[in-house]
């Protein structure tokens, strides 16, 4: 069966691909396999074979879930091909061509269980029970490795949505920051929305968590539940209807969440409201909101997750806000390579995304900083299980944070 | 469907070395060219003994081996049109051994060209021939075409640079042509490998000559009211004994597309646009520099000056390495030329371009090696649009005729691949394609290293001089 | 049937041609064709000579006609604009260069040719001490025309500096020894002549070699070191003061190495010190640093060390080469060393342009 679907890639946005293969060197998992079938041009032409006609079939399948949808060919496009985008339809046709039941199950839980905020806090409480009791054993293997790189997680602990704070001293406030809480980074890594949400009143915004808010159905569009997607999307835009901005501190919701005008009617409003959290205190530093430290720190090593960098082209912010905190920080890729975490690819695909992994870990360690500063809470997790004891992982804003002292609690 | 080659493919390479699927085969079709074929099988060799098992397997099964880097060639040098194996040997990307004292290295074809350079930078040396593919294209890719770039001018095509070459030939024997000391005895089959396109064998390893990196670089911008006054400044540089390490042009309609995919600060009222750039000895690009400027100035020019930092230089070059990605933003297809003229008929060459471009309505866009007389037209169109093909072809075929009339040829870096096979008895009569077609079955008695490419069908004339005795024949 | 060619062209005259049957100068390329056909008719061997410089290289050759490139001497094309020149193989090297020198330009060819022509130093695949920066004198080859030993006049490369057009014909001759037949007719790339030279006395070429910027040569004799220096006049001084303060401000090269046997000793560029230090003292040489390749006279009483030498060299991927020896040494040691493990592809290549093998048969190493 060929296309079907209003989510499926267009021949327009297949066909502006001119098979330079300037994406193919950028691409992780063609460097790994050296396969053209594995390469972002590879792909297009599969696309574009179906759109000749060609039926969805089992190479299709593997062809299209083999993609880390990282964008880092879209980073290094010179003919601008929406490659996320067409990727995000493919599977989306996937889930309707290809109806399995381990398809169907995922879309259950990527596209239902992850907005539905008991269920995560439920699974969370029973992994921190796990955590505590050390019985990892009981969760399924292909899980395993990923829980136990989490940070510590709280056995219970009140969700941070439907709360409204003040800007912290005298002052008009600079505008209304809605903060998008994420559905696990709620519960998972709650710390970074704690401090994402002091250092904006500190900066001035009034910051509002409205209750409304649900999953930002990232994963659940990069998997092909495009139904789903469009549900979170609508409901996510008609939540933060009224703030002027919107902060994001997962690179990976921050990236969908600016493509909202996909998924939504007038998401390319919405989308137009959404930053990153290192983008907004980036630029209360820049504005002098926010202090910069004087005291030199050690090097961090950077790490760019692939939604922040190539799928939003944030680079230079959370180089600066460690700067600012008084860290010098180090590169340790010059082209931002996917470590492998790519949302649910790491269950989906664990040989090539621990592969990737690796390699990342080796760069770390070539770097030198025993202290990586990620953006995105799935690559802190990746980084934790490559990189093993003695690294010192969290979010640029944590490290600022605690340089600024206003910390509550050491970070991981 | 699973054949039986493929299956003793598998046996030999593991089940992750062969692909054979439907779509997987429709993806091997092409390179970066404008045509399709199909292959039959795609294998991934990782050794020297891989490629020897997998050449021997496709003889046994009658099927003729077309090699592949990274698939970015323009010519259709790995499109496989008759029952074919594609060797793709993107795995064997090792570089052995940096010989910083004799500044060679020993890398395997599927090396990526920047790759090499990015990995000897520290060492102070790199490999100089950098086409506009470099982040992409492999090592092996670019002993096949004989790939250019930028720098060529001052540094040669990819044959300066290579030292010596390991390959399995059609037979499946592994041969080491050339070596690490100057002129190696005996006839210098290495120079005939280089630019081969894979029809004389398979390169598995090559030892690659290095380049110290320049200490010290300048690079200009020059804009001209005529493309006569900018190709003059190019003949006069050269004449003035100064060889750039790059001279590319520009003409106003392709300054006009960068700029507005990308701000270059290319002036766009110019009809001409010149980036030139020297390297070197610090003392000697200052003035050098100088030199151009003074002649650039000689000749009109709106405007030349010299970048004044690091970050101006990289804008400059980003806007000339962006006129690929410019001209994607135009239209969704494109043909890219590759001829080479003397460099004294530049100017007549691109009245003629110009003239081409108008007769037959397509948007013709320049940007080219000014420096080795190595043009691009590019014509940008939409395939969709009636009759536009057609004008198309008329164009680039004009375009030729009148390039090789003027006393040039058909490529200078690209390659003839299929796209310029046919054209071939315009720069070379009968005696000299029967020539070339003996140099290919000196090598590949049998054709069936990626047939079809590079001579046209029945170059080879069995009526030309005097037979060959026997037992020399294969 | 009327007089057969060998009856018909100019009989050579220059001086030092070697005995033969028939020793004919063709005034063209055509007529260079029908007298090789002739040959492949009659089965004959033929030698051809340029200027003779280079005979000594290679095999003996027992011609029974020599064809003498004397009467091919035209300078077909020269555009300076485009840095190339098309000349016939005759060309004398000096006078080519002292043509190009007019126009401040240069083949880069032998700095001290004596009596060598282009279609020699090609033939036998020769280069000037300046390969160290501009690179091997095939670089620069960019069309050749042969005549083959049938007869057939073929055409390889082009008239442009920059060309992937078909195989390249033009660099598989270079070096041929006529193998696949006269090489009647180059396209040469040319170079511009810097407008500063400077020769520098140097303690330690090696040293010089990570002071200069790729310099032009960088040669030692039993008589000391030099780099060439040549560029702008700023370049050519900052270095220069660099690398000595003995100078003079023009090229000095060496004359060439002359004796009973000289040979050519390449290797890897990094080895040419220690190929000079088991050559003892005592011996004329010329050593290129940064090339490889060592020019070293010998007397015909020192021939012994030659075949440990060659041992030594070759198991470094190099070769030890005569190029001019007296006729009998060519009988006990062979003048190329171990041939190249490619002689099969070499012989079926050769016979495609050459099928009777009558031009310089058995020339080429694996006396093919």
């Amino acid at each position: 069966m060929p296309f079907s679907t209003q989510f499926a890639p267009t021949s327009q946005e297949v066909g502006s691909c001119i098979e330079c293969g300037l994406c193919l060197p950028a691409c992780p998992t063609f460097r790994i396999t050296g396969l053209e079938t594995a390469s972002p041009r590879g792909r297009l032409t599969a696309m574009s074979a179906v759109l000749a006609g060609q039926a969805i079939d089992e190479t299709f399948t593997e062809m299209m879930d083999g993609c880390l949808q990282c964008m880092a060919c879209e980073t290094v496009c010179p003919a601008f091909v929406p490659f996320g985008r067409a990727m995000e339809g493919a599977k989306a046709e996937i889930a309707v061509a290809r109806n399995s039941m381990s398809i169907r199950i995922r879309r259950l839980i990527l596209g239902r269980f992850l907005a539905w905020r008991a269920v995560v806090r439920l699974a969370t409480a029973a992994a921190a029970v796990l955590q505590r009791t050390r019985m990892s054993v009981l969760i399924p293997k292909a899980l395993r490795s990923g829980f136990r790189s989490l940070r510590p997680l709280p056995i219970w602990s009140s969700s941070r949505v439907g709360r409204t704070s003040k800007p912290l001293g005298e002052g008009r406030s600079r505008g209304t920051v809605g903060l998008m809480v994420g559905c696990v980074m709620d519960p998972w890594f709650g710390q970074v929305n704690d401090v994402a949400t002091r250092l904006l009143n500190m900066a001035g915004y009034v910051v509002v968590t409205s209750a409304e808010q649900s999953c930002c159905g990232a994963l659940a569009a990069h998997d092909g539940s495009a139904q789903d997607a469009r549900r979170l999307a609508h409901r996510n835009a008609s939540a933060f209807g009224a703030v002027d901005m919107v902060a994001v501190t997962s690179a990976g919701c921050g990236a969908h969440m600016k493509q909202y005008e996909h998924w939504t009617e007038g998401g390319d409003i919405f989308a137009a409201k959404v930053r990153d959290i290192t983008e907004l205190v980036a630029d209360a530093i820049d504005k002098g909101w926010l202090p910069t430290v004087d005291r030199i720190a050690g090097p961090i090593a950077i790490q760019d997750p692939c939604h922040l960098r190539h799928a939003q082209r944030v680079v230079d912010e959370p180089r600066m806000i460690l700067q600012a905190a008084g860290h010098e920080p180090i590169e340790i890729d010059s082209t931002g390579t996917c470590c492998g975490a790519a949302g649910v690819y790491s269950v989906l695909q664990p040989e090539l995304s621990g592969r990737l992994g690796v390699q990342k870990a080796e760069q770390v360690r070539a770097a030198g900083p025993r202290i990586v500063a990620s953006a995105n809470p799935g690559c802190e997790m990746q980084l934790r299980q490559h990189l093993g004891e003695g690294y010192q992982i969290a979010h640029p804003i944590e490290f600022y944070a605690d340089a600024i002292g206003i910390m509550e609690r050491g970070h991981s | 469907m699973s054949s039986a080659l493929a299956g003793e493919l598998r046996s030999i390479l593991g089940d992750d070395g062969v692909l054979d699927r439907q779509l997987e085969l429709h993806v091997y079709g092409k390179d970066s060219g404008i045509t399709r074929g199909e292959p039959s099988v795609v294998a991934f060799p990782e050794s020297t003994e891989d490629v020897v098992a997998v050449v021997k397997a496709a003889k046994r099964h009658g099927v003729s081996v077309v090699a592949r880097g990274s698939g970015t060639g323009l010519a259709g040098g790995a499109v496989p049109l008759e029952p074919s194996l594609i060797l793709a040997l993107t795995r064997m990307n090792e570089i052995e051994v940096v010989d910083v004292e004799n500044r060679s290295a020993w890398v395997g074809p599927g090396v990526i060209n920047l790759d090499l350079s990015n990995h000897t930078y520290s060492d102070g040396l790199h490999f100089a021939p950098d086409p506009s593919s470099q982040s992409v294209c492999t090592i092996g890719g670019n002993i096949a075409n004989n790939a250019g770039g930028l720098h060529c001018l001052s540094e040669g095509n990819t044959v300066n640079h290579v030292l010596a070459l390991e390959v399995v030939t059609a037979d499946g024997d592994v041969i080491e042509l050339g070596g690490p000391a100057p002129d190696p005895i005996g006839l210098d089959l290495r120079a005939v490998m280089v630019g081969s396109e894979g029809t004389l064998g398979i390169v598995t390893r090559a030892l690659i000559k290095l380049t110290p990196n320049p200490t010290a670089a300048r690079t200009l911008l020059m804009s001209f009211r005529s493309v006569e006054d900018a190709a003059k400044t190019v003949s006069d540089v050269i004449a003035a004994g100064v060889i750039p390490a790059a001279l590319e042009m520009m003409d106003r309609l392709m300054t006009v597309a960068v700029e507005r995919f990308i701000d270059a600060g290319f002036p766009t009222d110019a009809e001409a646009v010149l980036l030139a750039e020297v390297s070197g000895h610090e003392a000697a690009v200052e003035a050098e520099a100088e030199i151009i400027r003074a002649i650039a100035d000689d000749n009109n020019a709106i405007e030349a000056r010299v970048a004044s930092d690091a970050k101006e230089r990289q804008r400059m070059w980003l806007g000339r390495k962006s006129a690929f990605g410019a001209i994607a933003q135009m239209n969704p297809d494109y043909y890219l030329h590759d001829t080479v003229v003397p460099r004294t008929k530049l100017v007549e060459m691109m009245r003629n371009i110009y003239e081409i471009a108008e007769r037959h309505q397509i948007t013709m866009l320049n940007v080219f090696h000014a420096g080795d007389g190595n043009l691009h037209p590019l014509m940008s169109f939409d395939a969709s649009e009636e009759g536009v093909i057609e004008r198309v072809k008329a164009a680039a075929d004009e375009l030729l005729a009148i390039c090789v009339a003027l006393g040039g040829s058909l490529s200078g870096e690209h390659g003839i691949g299929l796209e310029k096979r046919d054209s071939m008895g315009l720069v070379f009569n009968e005696y000299d394609l029967d020539a070339q077609a003996r140099i290919s079955e000196a090598f590949d008695p049998d054709g069936s290293m990626n047939p079809n490419k590079v001579l046209p069908s029945g170059s080879r004339c069995f009526d030309f001089g005097r037979p060959i005795p026997e037992g020399t024949w294969v | 049937m009327g007089l057969s060619v060998l009856d018909e062209l100019p009989v050579a005259e220059r001086d030092g041609l070697p005995e033969a049957d028939h020793r004919l100068a063709p005034t063209s390329m055509d007529e260079a064709a029908r007298l090789l056909d002739h040959a492949s008719e009659l089965g004959a061997q033929v030698l051809v000579w340029g200027g003779g410089t280079h005979q000594g290289m290679g095999y003996r050759v027992g011609p029974d006609i020599v064809l003498s490139c004397e009467n091919l001497t035209s300078i077909v094309a020269y555009e300076p604009d485009d840095l190339t020149v098309v000349v016939e193989a005759g060309v004398g090297i000096s006078v080519l260069e002292a043509l190009l020198a007019e126009h401040d330009q240069t083949a880069l060819l032998s700095e001290v040719p004596g009596i060598a022509t282009v279609g020699g130093a090609i033939a036998a695949g020769v280069s000037g001490w300046r390969r160290s920066r501009f690179g091997p004198t095939r670089d620069r080859v960019l069309q050749a025309t042969l005549v083959t030993g049938d007869g057939r006049v073929v055409t390889g490369g082009g008239r442009v500096v920059k060309n992937v057009t078909g195989y390249d014909l033009p660099r598989l001759a270079t070096g041929s020894f006529g193998s696949l037949g006269l090489v009647a007719q180059v396209c040469l790339k040319l170079w511009p002549l810097p407008s500063t030279f400077r020769t520098v006395m140097v303690e330690s070429p090696e040293a010089a070699l990570d002071i200069a910027f790729r310099p032009m040569a960088i040669l030692e004799t039993g008589d000391g070191a030099w780099c060439y220096l040549g560029g702008t006049s700023q370049e050519v001084g900052e270095q220069s003061t660099a690398l000595g303060e003995h100078f003079v401000d023009e090229l000095e090269w060496p004359e060439p190495v002359s004796a009973d046997v000289v040979v050519s000793i390449r290797v890897p560029p990094s080895e040419l010190r220690s190929v000079l230090d088991g050559l003892g003292a005592g011996r004329p040489y010329v050593a290129q640093f940064g090339v490889g390749e060592t020019t070293v006279g010998l007397d015909i009483g020192d021939i012994d060390l030659l075949p440990d030498l060659r041992t030594e060299v070759e198991d470094l991927g190099g070769a030890l080469v005569v190029t001019e020896a007296p006729a009998e040494l060519y009988e006990e040691f062979d003048p190329w060393g171990t041939p190249p493990q490619t002689l099969e592809i070499q012989q079926r290549l050769i016979a495609r342009f050459d099928p009777r093998r009558v031009i310089n048969p058995g020339r080429l190493p694996g006396r093919i």
